[in-house]
This record gives structure tokens, sequence and C-alpha cells, in this order.
């Protein structure tokens, strides 16, 4: 049984056809990559995929269970959380509160009594998500004045102050530099070894993608064009010819 | 690596400002005028009332006069009409805050910003105008609720509210304890749920509440904390004047918060303290006090832009934070 899955989905917008009867499997503990370019419909794909759309036509299933009318709270409660494109932190919040009050969510919140501080176990969670992710040392500074790759990490580490079983990655890379790629690349890399995390990635940067993905699927056009192993994509003549450019002998 | 607790988080209000802010008013009443002191207090709690949604959940209401004028007018109705002792008449002010929030919470709380907003100031509106006519046999309409027995309070001793020093400690019993379940409920996992829905309420969802529910018990319990500053209001004057209801009060409530510092605990009392104290000074003084007021409003909002004890805190944190990377660096 595959772990997520898709089924004919489909989003239409209006007229235009932005996710168009897609067919899609990720196995427990796999890492795939989704390329395509713009406009092919990755980050419809990731926002069905998590519950901020329904979509048009379809069923979506994360462990057998049909997920696809379920809204984004509920989603994220059933295991599969996403980070976003644009980075989506609380800026006024202090790193720590970023990460802590994501993994509050796993508690019941309805709570107005006690101290939200003393909620101890919370409170090493927190810690050791910040440590894993290397904002530790600023766990006391706003959000807002992190650095941008620094603000990537802390939406990597609120996603994973969920408990996700399954963790959609929304261009992490994106806007970082060739250092902090190589870094992050490994925090993923990590997270699915060590963390036995299942990650399903949208990348733009081959070299990411090259490098830590089990399977990869190539969108074009809101349609799936291609999938397989990175060496079989890289290879693939209409991949090369809609995506990555030039051609490679294989 | 241990979390630092005593962190800079803006999201923590340390329980010392709330002890000093009680011993202010404890002694207050005796150093500047006691019926206005009074009023600082039950404004005061109203403006908490009104921040637990603007401040802490990001949500902008115009319309809370209606929560303040229901919980005058419910706290008089019911001692008036029904018998009902001064603590009867506050517990009907907070029932009717809290279902007057339930009915507009159901119907425009998932609206956005602007939105909510402007069906809040209807809704007050709508109250305003059936206090004005239509139900003027039970509100008097434009001259206020009217033929008010004398108060006094039996239960747990006597206390006679005519004299205005029993009436303030009275007051200063109710806004203080109010005070101090505000702060509780601020502090603990649900406050910090509302700010993380004001700071971004699509990452919230995205970490899986159900934000739309906790919005709305937010609205619950500001206008629950509102209202029964409404009933106190009642209480204070012996009388409920329409104004309660006018979208004038629902604006002088944001002055005033934002005034004193709308992402801080406590500069919504500040702000209403500055406020009416000025007021209170300037209004027999000059013919033209509203004007003077106006101005020292948008002087004080340029001297302070994040409102009074916000701009203080943010410069007394940034001075602590200098000064600690400086002792970093020695």
């Amino acid at each position: 049984m595959a772990y997520l899955e898709t089924k004919n989905l489909c989003k239409y917008f209006g007229g235009l056809k932005a996710v168009d009867q897609v067919n899609f499997q990720v196995k427990e503990g796999q890492l795939q990559s989704i390329i395509g370019p713009n406009g092919a419909g990755k980050t419809t794909l990731f926002n069905l995929l998590s519950g901020l759309y329904i979509p048009t036509q379809g069923k979506i299933f994360f462990q057998g269970q049909d997920i696809t009318d379920k809204k984004m709270n509920q989603i994220s409660q059933i295991g599969v959380t996403k980070t976003f494109q644009i980075t989506h932190i609380f800026p006024r919040l202090t790193v720590f509160e970023n990460v802590r009050i994501s993994a509050q969510s796993r508690k019941t919140s309805f709570n107005f009594w006690r101290k939200a501080d003393s909620l101890e176990d919370i409170n090493d969670k927190t810690m050791k998500i910040l440590e894993r992710v290397q904002l530790a040392a600023s766990h006391d500074r706003v959000a807002s004045i992190l650095s941008h790759g620094e603000k990537k990490y802390l939406e990597i580490g609120i996603a994973l102050a969920t408990d996700p079983k399954l963790l959609l990655l929304d261009e992490p890379t994106a806007g970082m530099s060739p250092a902090e790629t190589i870094l992050a690349t490994e925090l993923i890399r990590t997270l699915r070894d060590k963390l036995n995390l299942t990650i399903v990635l949208v990348e733009h940067d081959m070299s990411v993608v090259m490098k830590i993905s089990d399977e990869v699927l190539c969108l074009n056009e809101g349609r799936v064009l291609a999938c397989g192993s990175p060496n079989e994509i890289s290879c693939n003549e209409e991949v090369q010819r809609v995506y990555l450019g030039g051609r490679k002998e294989c | 690596m241990k979390a630092n607790k005593e962190n800079t988080s803006n999201t923590r209000t340390r329980s010392r400002v709330i002890w000093v802010t009680l011993a202010v008013f404890l002694i207050a009443p005796h150093i500047i005028s006691t019926p206005l002191t009074t009023e600082i207090l039950i404004f005061g709690l109203f403006a908490l009332g009104f921040n637990l949604l603007l401040g802490y959940t990001g949500i902008l209401s115009f319309g809370h006069a209606a929560y303040f004028g229901i919980g005058c007018y419910g706290c008089g109705i019911a001692v008036r009409d029904f018998g009902f002792s001064i603590w009867g008449g506050l517990l009907v002010s907070i029932i009717m805050g809290i279902l007057l929030a339930a009915v507009i919470g159901a119907i425009a709380i998932k609206k956005k910003g602007v939105y909510f907003a402007m069906i809040s100031m209807a809704v007050a509106q709508m109250f305003y105008f059936m206090a004005l006519s239509p139900l003027k046999k039970w509100t008097g309409g434009e001259d206020g609720l009217k033929f008010i027995p004398k108060l006094s309070l039996t239960f747990p001793f006597h206390v006679d509210l005519q004299s205005s020093f029993p009436l303030y400690y009275f007051v200063y019993f109710v806004v203080g304890i109010s005070i101090l379940v505000i702060w509780r409920i601020l502090n603990s996992p649900f406050g910090r749920l509302l700010q993380a829905i004001r700071e971004n309420e699509e990452r919230t969802i995205a970490s899986g509440y159900n934000v739309t529910m906790a919005k709305f018990v937010s609205l619950i319990f500001s206008g629950l904390f509102s209202a029964l500053a409404g009933g106190l209001f009642f209480v204070y004057l012996g009388y409920g004047p329409l104004q309660t209801l006018f979208w004038l009060t629902s604006g002088t409530i944001l002055l005033m918060t934002i005034l004193g510092g709308m992402h801080t605990f406590i500069g919504p009392v500040v702000g209403v303290a500055v406020f009416l104290y000025a007021q209170n000074k300037l209004s027999w003084t000059m013919e033209r006090w509203e004007l003077v007021v106006g101005i020292l409003f948008m002087a004080l909002i340029l001297i302070f832009p994040e409102g009074i004890v916000g701009t203080i805190k943010v410069k007394y944190l940034a001075r602590k934070t200098a000064a600690q990377e400086v002792g970093e660096a020695e």
C-alpha cells in the first residue's frame, strides 16, 4: 500500500487546468522530489495534498485513509505537514515560541489556566528541534530578524514540531546561498534517515534533487510527464526538453 | 541547552506588572479623584476585554459598545425590574455579553478584517437604535435607564454603594479579579494560540489548529469582560446612559487601547488612565477641550508609536539587548 497516493487528481481554476489527472504514489520512508517548469502545477499539487485547496476531481489517500475533503488543520493532525514556499513564520514571536506553539498543537489548546511555559515536555521537544535545525543559539531572538536562510530552517523546525509522518517541503532551499543549500540538503537527508520521515520535496535546484531523492516526479502543464529514479529522469528526453535543458548522454 | 525562561519574548507578561497595577489602584483613589479612578478601572476592564480580541488575536471590532451597553442595560434592568441583587445583575451582564458574542461570532467570525469590523459596527448600531426607540419602554430611550433604587450590596457584607470609597473598592475587587483571570487566560496555551493567529493565521492552521474555534472563543471572552465592565458602569452611575451603546464608545475604547499599547498586557489600562485623566483636567478649563484632547492624542502617538507602554517596552528591551551584547563582547 502506498503511503501517500493520488488518484486522477484534478484542480481546475475556471478554464485553467492547474493539476490534471495526476496519479502518483510515495512509499513510506522515501524522499520524492517534484520538479518541473514554473506553472507546471507543483505548488498547486502541494496545496491539494496539504488541504489548502479542495480538488475539483480525484482522490488523495494517506496510509489508506481518504483525506480528499479534509481541511488543512485536520490533515496536519493526521500527520501530513507542509512548509510554505514563501516563509510563513510568526514574525514578532521569538524563535523558541515559533516552534513551541507549533509543538503545542499536538496537545489540547483550549486550556485557559495553565501557564503555557510550564508545559515542560513541549519545551524540551522545542529545544531538541531547534538544535536539529541549528537555531538553538537564537532561541530568544525575535524571528523577524533572522536571515533568509535561517527563516527557512525555522520553517522546517515549525513543521517538525507537529510530529509529522509525511513532510511536504515547498522549495526549502529557495534563496539560499550555496553553503546554506549544502547544509539544508544534509538536514533534509537526516530527516529521512534518522527520523524516518517520508518527504515530498518541490525543488528547482537539481543538485539537491539528484543528491537525496529516491524518486523524482516531473510535472508539466499540470500533468505527469515522467516518474522514476533521479538517473532515469535526468536522462529522459522529454524532461530534458521541457525543463532540464541540454542533452545528457546516458 | 535549557531554554532561557527570562527571554525577551513579548508574549509573556510578568506577574509583577499585575501586582504593581493592583497596588497602584489600591492607593490611587486617595491621590486623585475617586470617581475618576473608578471610571479608569471600569474602562480599563473594558479596554482589556477589547484588547484580548484586538491586540492578542488580531481581530478589530468597531462594535464593542454593544457589549458594554448590553452589560450596562442588562444589569440595570435586572436590578430595577426584576429585583436582582448587584451580584445577580453583574452575572446577567456576563451572560448577555457571552450570548451576544456567540451570536456575532456565529454570523461573522470567519469574515476577514474589515468585514468583521463593519458587521460588528452594524450590530452595535442596531442595538443603539433599538434602545433609542422600539424598546423605549424598557430602556428609557434617549433619557437612558432611570428610576433606579439606591444601590447597595448585602452579600457577603453590607456595602453602601452611594459612598465613593466603598463603591470604588467594590469595583476594584471585581476588576482586580478580572485582571487576574484575563492574565491567566493570556499566559495559557490558549493565549499563545491567539497570538500565533495574530502573527500568521495560515501557518497556525497548517500546524493543525482549529483557528475558527479559537477566534470564536476569543470573542466570547472579549464580550464577557466588556459586558462586565458595562455592568460595573451601571453600578457606578446608578443609571444607564444611552451613549454606552453609541459608536463613539466603540471608537473611544479603540483609541485608548492603541494609545496605551495594544501589544502589551497593561497598555490598554494605561491608555485609559491617560486619556480619561487628560479629558478630566482639560474639559472644564477650555471650551474646545475635545480639540485639545485630540491634539494631545496625536502628539502622544507620534512620540509613542507603539503606544505608551509598547514604546517604553521596546526601548527598554533594545537597551537591555544592547547591554547584553556589549557584556558578551567583553
